[in-house]
């Protein structure tokens, strides 16, 4: 396992310098001039020189793309142009407010969506059952930007019973959980129900019932444990994709997290934040893969990582 | 004194005591006052609280609370009034040497640092230093010796001398008239030199001023927290105890919480407009600022090249009915290009720019045997066309001409007008400070005209425009202008002038004093803030 793991660990690095060149490329056919976007419409031809030549801008790309590397791997990642602060301290300030969001919701959706997923395999074809797919076919449709609206319309301005953005308090964190966690508990819960429904077919199922065990063991302590595995990888994928910053929710909400600080340095040009934002997430997304790579042999011993 | 008899002494005591414990019971009960805080909100997280490294308006106003400028604005008026001065400057008969003397005890922040001429000094050559990243070197550029200090060839502003603690001078290398209206805008700040060098690269984030606020607390794209100056020099203000910005960058949650009470202001979406006027439950401040919105093209670029197509635009685009059908209303029709009001500018209702007459459009394109005009304007930025394009679209079709909308990036359409390269564009100018200097030299003057893609060079409104600039005369002043305009707007139709907005903000009723200034920068020093009804 750990040879595994230190394999996988280095091969994350030409994937690193892959999506690094993309992202630099990418960057510099774009066009919008960063320093003029900068400095504003005022501002002097000689000063917008001067800065240019400050950041390095006026040497060949390649020459940036190396000096970039190079300092990338002592783990520096420049200076955001907007905020003037290195890019590795913001990106440290909005990750941990991420991965609070991330995991509040991905609580919410696990919950619901195991909760709705069994219940509704285990009442096949009921009125439960029917209702809660169909609510969680909603919860895969409906825009997440309207979900939320409708959320602070709701609760924060007509019921007031909750706070309509801020992230601070647990509080605040209840509708950023619920409308980004409600998502993901719809396809968890279809993801879970059906399957359960596969597992609870089967030949050893049948047997534990024969042996008359009660219900709730069959179902609690053998099928839902082999059932589980395809959940684990999508909730696993999931976690990755929230923990590289949700966009909309982190807009909405007003949460300073990394996919805000994305869209920041996006639409300022922000190339050094942009860069390093894009290359932390790219690393974010390849640990938790392997994570979850990791956790199957964890969760079902047939499996065993060579 | 001495009490002799025992009972009386006794009587004494007891009443001391009783009196003492009334005293203190009544201190006790004394409910604390609750801080006065004023709630508002932004969509994005300024960066910096540098103003010299910032020049948006929400920095602007942060600006205004956090420090002084050596002139200021009388309230809501154009007209100059002292700041940091103890009367405003003398000016040189040749109208180039400015004496200026500072009030005296003026005390930072910080409560002991007082503020001196070598503070003004240092900011001045602070903004200018090249190795700096001062955006608005043109504040202090008429100055002599300043161009030499931008382009690294002095390291002291040659026009700064220092007479003593409180008094300086000012030379220009050229008369200037609106110089005094530079240094009125929040990015001529006045910075504390030892403080903001102590300060170094965090001075963006720890910003000490003479502002009736200081800064308390600076969360990045949270919130923005101030506090009383207890040693404001003007005595009696802020009347606030402290404001708190927060940063909320989607603007349906802003107003929702506006709704909501939790915040005291806010600007009103277009397509909410209607529904929080008439809803009676806030207070509506509307202020005409100095903007203009303007269609305008590029000299070179065809077909604007021809000044029959350009007068022919100006005379098919129906400016009442866009402000009609797009701004609900919320606009005047503009007739020239500098905002009436600006001491210069055409008054209201009066100047160069054509009337709506698409028959004459019409005509003047026949009779030039101009047929089938293709024509391209680019919108800076955005998602879909704007309506105001999708407008101008239709109403140039009335004549003739097919114009085509390309929607251009924000970055790239900036990096574009640099350049010269915008074809034509529907925009607008706020003013800097209210002199028609700030529109017509920044649009028509041929040193800066390539920088706005309007590629415009007229001898004769050269001239003008410079004769202008060293003028200190005003009435000589605005037909130099007015004269200029008439050229620019009139005989060669550079410059289609659409519209002046209004600019309207909501407030709870129970906050009062908000001063909305013309130049679009607000400011919060004279509010007050009663409680809530429950």
């Amino acid at each position: 396992m750990l040879v595994y793991s230190v394999r996988r660990l280095l091969l994350a690095i030409p994937v690193l310098l892959g999506i690094s060149v993309i992202t630099f490329i990418l960057m510099n056919v774009v066009p919008g001039d960063p320093v003029l976007n900068m400095l504003g419409k005022r501002a002097d031809p000689v000063v917008v020189e001067k800065v240019r030549a400050q950041l390095g801008l006026n040497d060949p790309l390649y020459v940036q793309f190396f000096r970039f590397v190079a300092n990338a791997a002592r783990g520096d990642l420049g200076e955001s142009y907007r905020f003037r602060q290195p890019v590795t301290r913001l990106i440290l300030t909005s990750f941990p407010v991420t991965v609070k969001v991330s995991i509040s919701a991905m609580l919410v959706a696990i919950a619901i969506g195991l909760t709705v997923g069994i219940v509704s395999a285990v009442k096949q074809y009921s009125v439960i059952d029917h209702g809660s797919m169909i609510l969680a076919l909603s919860g895969i449709s409906a825009p997440i930007f309207w979900v939320a609206l409708v959320a602070q319309y709701v609760f924060g301005l007509r019921l007031g019973i909750l706070p309509i953005s801020g992230y601070a308090t647990w509080k605040e964190m209840v509708l950023p959980a619920l409308v980004l966690g409600s998502r993901f508990a719809a396809s968890i819960a279809r993801l879970t129900r059906s399957s359960l429904l596969e597992v609870i077919r089967q030949d050893y199922v049948r047997t534990a019932r024969a042996k008359g065990l009660a219900e709730r063991v069959v179902i609690f302590k053998h099928a839902l444990k082999n059932a589980l595995i395809p959940v684990i990888t999508v909730v696993g994928l999931q976690i990755g994709g929230l923990l590289t910053g949700s966009i909309l929710t982190e807009t909405i909400f007003g949460i300073p997290g990394l996919g805000r600080l994305a869209v920041t340095a996006l639409n300022n040009r922000d190339f050094p934040l942009l860069q390093g934002t894009v290359l932390f997430t790219a690393f974010v997304y390849i640990m938790s893969n392997l994570a979850v790579d990791l956790s199957y042999a964890y969760v079902d011993p047939r499996i065993r990582l060579r | 004194m001495r009490i002799r008899h025992p009972l009386l002494a006794v009587v004494v005591l007891s009443l001391a005591v009783v009196l003492v414990a009334v005293g203190c019971a009544r201190k006790v009960q004394e409910p604390a006052r609750e801080p006065v805080i004023l709630h508002d909100w932004f969509t994005d997280d300024p960066g910096t609280l540098d103003v010299q490294q910032d020049t948006t308006l929400a920095v602007y106003g942060l600006a205004r609370e956090l420090f002084n400028t050596l002139v200021r604005y009388k309230g809501e008026t154009l007209e100059l009034e002292p700041e940091l001065l103890e009367s405003m400057p003398t000016i040189s008969a040749d109208g180039k040497v400015y004496t200026f003397k500072l009030k005296q005890g003026i005390l930072c922040h910080d409560g002991k640092t007082e503020l001196t001429s070598k503070d003004v000094k240092f900011t001045f050559e602070r903004m200018l230093d090249p190795n700096g990243k001062g955006l608005s070197t043109w504040l202090y550029e008429p100055i002599l010796g300043a161009k030499d200090m931008v382009e690294g060839k002095a390291a002291e502003l040659k026009g700064f001398k220092i007479i003593n603690d409180y008094e300086f001078e000012i030379t220009l290398e050229k008369p200037y008239a609106p110089f005094l209206h530079n240094l009125a805008v929040p990015s001529a700040s006045i910075y504390p030199a030892e403080l903001c060098k102590a300060a170094g690269e965090e001075w963006g984030r720890k910003p000490v001023g003479t502002g009736p606020f200081k800064l308390k607390e600076y969360t990045p794209s949270t919130s923005i927290v101030l506090e009383k100056n207890p040693y404001y020099f003007e005595k009696g203000l802020p009347y606030l105890d402290g404001i708190e910005y927060r940063i909320v960058p989607d603007e349906a949650t802003g107003l929702m919480e506006f709704e909501k009470g939790t915040f005291d202001v806010t600007s009103i979406p277009t397509n909410e407009f209607e529904r929080i006027t008439k809803s009676g439950q806030y207070t509506i401040l509307e202020s005409t600022p100095l903007n203009t919105y303007y269609f305008v093209f590029n000299m070179k670029e065809k077909p604007y090249t021809d000044v029959r197509v350009r007068k022919a635009i100006a005379m098919a685009i129906d400016k009442q009915k866009i402000i009609d059908s797009i701004l609900g209303g919320r606009a005047t029709v503009a007739k020239a290009f500098v905002t009436p009001g600006i001491p210069g500018a055409y008054p209201a209702g009066q100047g160069p720019a054509y009337d709506y007459n698409p028959a004459e459009a019409k005509k003047i394109l026949e009779e030039a045997g101009l047929k089938k005009i293709k024509a391209v304007t680019w919108q800076r930025g955005g998602t879909q066309v704007a309506d105001t394009n999708i407008a101008i679209q239709a109403m140039l079709k009335e004549i003739g001409i097919d114009l085509e909308v390309q929607i251009i990036d924000r970055a790239a359409f900036g990096e574009a007008r640099a350049q010269g390269k915008v074809p034509a564009n529907y925009g607008n100018w706020w003013a800097d400070i209210p002199d028609p200097d700030n529109y017509l030299y920044t649009y028509f003057h041929p040193s800066q005209s390539r920088y706005m893609s309007t590629n415009y060079d007229n001898p004769r409104v050269t001239a003008l425009l410079d004769e202008a600039r060293i003028t200190t005369d005003p009435a000589r002043r605005a037909q130099l202008y007015q004269e200029a305009e008439k050229i620019i707007v009139g005989d060669d139709a550079a410059i289609v002038p659409l519209f002046h907005k209004k600019d309207y903000l909501a407030v709870q009723k129970n906050v009062k004093g908000i001063i909305m200034h013309p130049t679009g920068v607000n400011s919060y020093k004279m509010v007050q803030k009663e409680p809530a009804p429950k």
